[in-house]
């Protein structure tokens, strides 16, 4: 095949389709370096006459900048808020994410997890102003006794702590928001590797005994881990840089603040703010709303170089147990050890026994 | 496969803003294409033609919809484009850059913008604001029964600083005699977006009440009392579905949402309702000359001088701001034809019937004729 492909290839250089797609597609990829340097020279650009601003008079002292007597004053409270909005979306998206992806992969029957598979990428294709929306109508209201009850009875934790909302414009309801909108990422991603956990890992699993739970911890997690980093990694990124939905559900207010409940302590994410105070903003203060812009920025190329360096780093040094091809079940066996884990679960039940064969079976292995 | 997606998305979403920058950039010149100047200063509409490029206050949204159709009625030969999106400050930007023939913009060009028109857009004869719109900032609330509410302009500034925070307040109680308030919470809600509409109102409240309401008037709500929404819209739309809930948004979105009556003045009991000809009233007390230069319409509002029964206390004035000297006159004869138009009693009868706009006082309709003649 590659003996007949060589030469060919060397004769078809003189055609000139061949030589314009080429040129084509290093184009496109030299454009997106230029457009992503564009974007970074541009923010720096924009943004440096009010970080080096005076914030105490002029354009600066009043509308969305009034009150800040520097840029990173006013920049701290929302690179915070931004953070922290995203986190909660996290906390509540994907856990629910991965188990739907497991859902999909390993317990679902085929026919079922295809439907559910394709319902959830279509919750990707719901712009985030449709999610706005709906966070304004329906899941305001719909959170706000949940809110109230949670204030009354646990008010000391400082999460749910302060006065509670009325409107139910809280941070918590932004959160859940951002949960459904990163559900699609995470959980198409991890399901494609949930799917690539070699079989015989699986089947050795079970050979051993381990329940459908036990085999998806030993088997699947382990392998799929440095993916489902990522994948969590990449829906931070998409919840860090949600601006509608933020900007229409949340009653935003520039502080530092973990409150969940209130009306008037949710820290204000930089995208959303940059949304509501672009168009009635002059000069100077869209070149501080340009430079949190920065920040925001500068955070996503954290937040991806920091999913890049750990799925490295997860790759060399649990390598060896995915790497290996698991061709033999043997080796494969002996490199995951999983007869310690195994033991470890069922100490009582370290042999060999019948029912531990069934897949489906739902609880451990009675002895 | 699904991030080579997103990336490709990325790509065409980048690739089409370039696109329209261009685009934009394009406009810069104005459009130099009609044919026919018309120099006489009382203008045959039906003789025009061309495109107006503006854009600006979105409070403004609705009645320059209404007046672009009313006008391109009579003058079939012009387009007009009006960008809401852009805000009163992004109007004012993309003016001063030239972008636009005019800007429709909440507050008057400040001093130092005024003098930068003077280089950038307009040359040395400078700029002109000329008020146009004039609407009125409603106080509306939902409470169960909907009964009347009245405030006075105390109790706002103490309702939105945070210091009368039940309906049941003594003072509260004490101006809604004969009504049963409840034993409720207020919830406040206000704007958490940039907005004309908020500096009107934080005006309002620093004038009637500055021992109360101790913050600066400006576009951005100034301390963190109560619940922020997006919009007009939001702040109807979360005052309407709350119980108990009080915020203020200007006319054209109050809708159908109940309005509290407002104290006239400092003290007495007059309470006026919203009503086109109370803010007209309101608006012929209140507006003193701020003019900034030869022709400049800029007018100072002074809540303090509304006493007047029929007045509405908290009127709203917008701006359109556009160059004395046009690069291109025939541009400027056209734009200034259309800003006239909605400086005739025709233009703000049409704002009234279709954006619920209070008509501008006749004195004030004889100004912008007088101003806008020098317009070339």
């Amino acid at each position: 095949m590659t003996e007949s492909a060589a030469p060919r290839r060397m004769s078809a250089k003189a055609r000139p389709s061949d030589r314009i797609f080429r040129s084509l597609s290093t184009g496109s990829a030299v454009l997106i370096m230029v457009i992503l340097a564009g974007v970074a020279i541009f923010l720096i650009a924009k943004a440096a006459p009010a970080i080096a601003a005076d914030w105490t008079k002029g354009d600066l002292a009043s509308g969305t900048t009034a009150g800040h007597t520097d840029f990173w004053t006013y920049t701290g409270p929302l690179i915070w808020g931004t953070i922290w909005s995203a986190f909660i979306g996290l906390l509540m998206g994907a856990p629910v994410a991965i188990g739907i992806a497991l859902f999909i992969s390993h317990y679902a029957p085929r026919r079922i997890s295809g439907v559910l598979a394709y319902l959830v990428d279509l919750l990707a294709a719901v712009p985030s102003i449709i999610f706005g929306l709906w966070g304004i109508f329906t899941i305001r209201k719909f959170l706000l006794p949940f809110q109230e009850w949670l204030n009354a009875h646990a008010g000391w934790f400082p999460l749910f702590g302060g006065t509670p909302s009325t409107t139910g414009s809280t941070m918590f309801a932004g959160g859940v928001v951002l949960a459904v909108m990163i559900l699609p990422i995470i959980t198409s991603i991890t399901r494609e590797i949930f799917l690539q956990t070699p079989r015989l890992h699986e089947e050795a699993a079970l050979a051993l005994g381990a329940t459908k739970w036990e085999t998806v911890r030993l088997a699947v997690f382990p392998y799929a881990r440095s993916g489902m980093l990522s994948a969590i990694l990449l829906g931070l990124g998409r919840a860090l840089g949600e601006t509608m939905a933020i900007a229409m559900i949340m009653s935003p207010t520039l502080l530092f603040s973990l409150r969940l409940f209130t009306d008037n302590q949710n820290s204000q994410t930089i995208a959303a703010n940059i949304a509501l105070n672009f168009p009635e903003s002059n000069t100077l203060q869209r070149d501080a709303l340009i430079g949190t812009g920065l920040m925001l920025f500068v955070i996503s190329l954290i937040v991806n170089f920091a999913a890049r360096f750990i799925i490295g780093r997860t790759g060399k040094t649990g390598g060896s147990k995915k790497k290996v091809p698991a061709l033999n079940p043997t080796v494969a066996l002996a490199l995951d050890d999983a007869a310690s884990p195994l033991d470890a679960l069922h100490p009582h039940a370290s042999s060999a026994h019948p029912e531990g064969l069934k897949p489906s079976q739902p609880e451990g292995p009675r002895a | 496969m699904k991030l080579k997606n997103v990336a490709a998305a990325g790509a065409i979403v980048l690739a089409s803003a370039l696109a329209l920058t261009a685009c934009s950039g394009s406009n810069n010149s104005g459009s130099s294409n009609s044919p026919k100047p018309s120099d006489t200063s009382s203008v045959d509409l039906s003789s025009l033609s061309g495109t107006i490029t503006a854009g600006g206050s979105s409070a403004q949204a609705n009645v320059q919809q209404a007046w672009t159709t009313a006008f391109t009625q009579q003058a079939t030969g012009v387009k007009i484009n009006y960008d809401k999106s852009q805000g009163s400050g992004g109007g004012v930007t993309n003016w001063l850059a030239g972008s636009y023939d005019f800007a429709g913009t909440d507050a008057a060009l400040k001093p130092e913008q005024f003098t930068q028109a003077q280089t950038a857009p307009c040359g040395a004869a400078g700029a002109l604001n000329i008020p146009v719109y004039l609407s009125g900032v409603g106080i509306i609330y939902k409470l169960p029964g909907d009964p009347k509410v009245k405030v006075t302009g105390q109790i706002l500034a103490q309702i939105f600083a945070g210091k009368i925070t039940s309906w049941n307040d003594p003072k509260l109680v004490a101006v809604n005699s004969g009504t049963t308030l409840p034993n409720l919470k207020i919830s406040v809600v206000h704007r958490s977006d940039g907005s004309g509409t908020t500096a009107n109102f934080t005006t309002y409240l620093s004038q009637i009440d500055p021992t109360d309401w101790t913050w600066a008037a400006g576009t951005a709500w100034p301390n963190n009392v109560g619940s922020g929404q997006q919009g007009g819209s939001g702040v109807v739309n979360t005052v309407e579905a709350g119980s108990g809930t009080i915020g203020y948004a200007d006319q054209s979105s109050v809708g159908s949402a109940t309005m509290a009556d407002v104290q006239v003045g400092t003290s007495g009991s007059t309470f006026s309702t919203y009503s086109a000809a109370g803010a007209t009233a309101a608006f012929a007390a209140a507006a003193t000359d701020a003019s900034q230069g030869a022709g400049d319409l800029t007018k100072k509002l002074d809540y303090t001088k509304i006493t007047d029964a029929s007045a509405y206390p908290i009127p709203l004035l917008s701006y359109d701001v556009l160059c004395k000297n046009f690069k291109d006159s025939t541009q400027g004869k056209l734009t200034a034809a259309y800003i006239g138009f909605i400086g005739s009693s025709e233009g703000q009868q049409v704002g009234a019937a279709n954006a619920k706009a209070a008509p501008l006082p006749d004195s004030i309709l004889a100004e912008i004729k007088t101003s806008l003649a020098d317009v070339k």
